[in-house]
């Protein structure tokens, strides 16, 4: 048995949520928005959360493992305080991607989805963000703190260095934020 | 007025206050949708037939015809918003979301009111979470206007629009994926028909339109659908946003007519090439769709005229052997999502053919075995090619997998595959021949080869043999 709770904020949104649905199908169409609030609370989604998640909205735990484990946004691993996000897709690998990605994982001293040895950064390669006349782009999330609705764009080696100095020192740099 | 002076959706863009109520409305904004609340529901969908409108999602399908596949007499019919933008290339939605949000929900309220819907939801990618928050403001401001909830605009009709986020699946974006995941589960794609007009979001008729399609329905009811397809040509209306990206020196999104070609959109839009390079590939709406050559660029980029236009090669299976696409017709390209890819003469065709097979094999949903299967062979032959590990055949190779996937998945996803790749080999098929020719393969075969022969005691014949291993490209 689990000693974790949904939080109360979570409890107050599904009942904000609930009567958007149809009454037989809201439990199941819910899945989706508790796991992500569930994943802000506990920074990831494990058997445990998905135990709690499948329990409060009476689903099999199957299908909600099945789900979550579809999705890349949702952590099945613990990440670092940083989550930091490379796109390597077209746009992005033709005006350099590789080489901001590759400068990550040497400084970081990292793999791909590979945490630094502090739990401080997670580094992951990621497809389309979306942004792709600005590429290279990544996007940076941050543990416990609100996601950072920030794109970082046009990334070069110079770039991407100045946002891992910043990451270093325990910030997200916002002002290279776009 | 200059042929791309007029604006439709993105008339706001870079406007900070678009994003805001009041701006929209001091610029005209929700007065079609209060009108269309004393229309009748069926001149709205006549008007829209009228138009031309067609899908700006990837497949361009006619947007009237689509709603009227929803069965008279529905009691329950579902609205949603396609706005799982995540085709490499593709950034128009998010601009669209970001800047003019309410071209989106007024949009919505038209299309909701021609089909009689209650609810609808938007379904956004779980990654835009800059955009996310702005659509979200721009509904409670609707709300709160009284423009959306139980009398939209004081009339008897009721609507409740609720955003829903993505998770991370590009899959999603194909519609019934999209209801799937709606639904809470995984995004998985199902068999049509029954198409979601007729059964769709728990088993209800459902419309699932993208945004810049709906964003455009204002101006239709504003100015009336003839003149929305007087702007197109063809069978095509309006302008058509799309999104340039790669080596040009201006990247964006823009709102341009249909008739604009490749070139135009390359020289005169986006102010040339980068360094002045020449352009040596344009994948024309998404990597889904089949890359043009340099050679290609005086085409419009439309939706029939890149299906059509016979300046644009046919897509083979192997040289001289059309690809079929069924029912004998071939494929030329098409204009997908309106995300332009411009390639310069210096980008390796192998390994951005590579990255897009990467993507595919990654994002397939896994329900069918030819996609799942094939996406993950497709990636890890043309990565041994790129890698200088390539193997006399595997073109063919490549090529065969690649003509197994099309046409035997659920969705499209296979065909999106395998297209851009079979694309890839009959436009460039030399740079692929290439790097198989000077493969660490084939020059271990050829040493190999040349030992035996020198221990057999040389002849011309085993020597020739030897030599012919490396020519074997293909």
């Amino acid at each position: 048995m689990t000693t974790k709770q949904l939080s109360p904020e979570i409890e107050a949104r599904i009942q904000q949520l609930w009567p958007r649905f149809p009454p037989q199908n809201a439990a199941k169409a819910l899945c989706i928005p508790v796991l992500f609030l569930a994943q802000q609370q506990f920074g990831l989604v494990d058997d445990e959360v998905v135990d709690l998640v499948a329990e409060r909205l009476s689903l099999p735990a199957a299908h909600v493992k099945g789900t979550a484990t579809f999705y890349t946004m949702f952590n099945k691993q613990p990440v670092g305080r940083f989550h930091l996000q490379v796109c390597t897709n077209i746009a992005c690998q033709i005006t350099g991607a590789y080489d901001v990605f590759d400068r990550c994982k040497k400084r970081l001293g990292v793999d791909n989805h590979g945490t630094t040895e502090d739990d401080s950064v997670t580094l992951t390669e990621v497809e389309c963000l979306a942004a792709c006349g600005y590429g290279p782009v990544a996007q940076i999330a941050e543990r416990g703190g609100p996601e950072i609705p920030l794109y970082f764009e046009n990334l070069d080696l110079e770039r991407i260095d100045k946002i891992l100095d910043a990451l270093a020192e325990g910030r997200v740099p916002t002002e290279f934020g776009s | 007025m200059g042929w791309f002076d007029l604006k439709i959706i993105s008339r706001h863009f870079d406007v900070p206050e678009a994003k805001d109520l009041e701006y929209y409305e001091k610029h005209g904004g929700y007065g079609a949708a209060r009108r269309a609340m004393k229309t009748d529901p069926a001149a709205i969908t006549a008007e829209v037939k009228a138009s031309n409108l067609r899908g700006r999602g990837g497949a361009g399908f006619p947007t009237g015809i689509k709603w009227g596949f929803v069965p008279k007499g529905a009691e329950t019919v579902y609205l949603v918003v396609n706005a799982d933008e995540s085709e490499p290339g593709t950034f128009k939605d998010r601009h669209i979301l970001w800047w003019n949000p309410h071209a989106l929900i007024e949009g919505m309220i038209i299309a909701s009111r021609a089909l009689g819907v209650r609810n609808a939801y938007i379904y956004i990618r779980g990654e835009m979470l800059r955009e996310h928050p702005v659509l979200q403001r721009a509904l409670d401001q609707a709300y709160a206007k009284g423009y959306l909830g139980e009398r939209c605009f004081g009339s008897d009709m009721a609507l409740d629009i609720t955003i829903y986020r993505g998770a991370g699946a590009y899959i999603c974006g194909e519609e019934t994926a999209l209801l799937s995941s709606l639904e809470g589960g995984r995004g998985w794609p199902r068999l049509k028909p029954p198409f979601p007009a007729v059964k769709g979001l728990w088993g209800q008729p459902t419309i699932v339109n993208n945004v810049e399609t709906l964003a455009n329905l204002p101006w239709i009811l504003d100015n009336g659908g003839q003149a929305f397809a007087d702007l197109g040509v063809g069978r095509s209306g309006g302008l058509r946003i799309v999104s340039v990206c790669g080596h040009v020196n201006r990247p964006g999104v823009y709102e341009l007519p249909l008739t604009v070609t490749g070139r135009q959109l390359i020289e005169e839009v986006c102010g040339g090439m980068r360094g002045g390079r020449k352009v040596k590939g344009v994948i024309p709406g998404g990597v889904s769709m089949p890359l043009l050559s340099e050679r290609e660029l005086d085409v419009p980029f439309e939706f029939d005229a890149l299906q059509t236009d016979e300046r644009i090669q046919e897509v083979e299976v192997s040289p001289g052997v059309k690809f079929d696409l069924g029912g004998g017709k071939t494929l030329r390209s098409m204009a997908g999502s309106g995300g332009v890819v411009v390639m310069d003469e210096k980008t390796d065709m192998v390994s951005a053919c590579w990255r897009i097979l990467h993507f595919f094999a990654d994002e397939s949903c896994g329900q069918c075995t030819p996609c799942r299967e094939g996406t993950g062979w497709l990636v890890k032959v043309v990565k041994r090619i790129d890698q200088g590990q390539g193997r006399p055949g595997d073109i063919d190779l490549v090529a065969s997998i690649a003509d197994g996937i099309a046409g035997n998945t659920i969705c499209a996803l296979g065909d999106a595959a395998a297209w851009p790749t079979l694309a890839f080999l009959t436009k460039f098929r030399g740079e692929f021949e290439a790097k198989i020719r000077s493969s660490t393969f084939v020059a271990q075969q050829r040493a190999a080869a040349e030992a035996a022969a020198v221990s057999m005691g040389a002849t011309p014949d085993a020597t020739a043999a030897a030599a012919a291993v490396g020519q074997g490209a293909s």
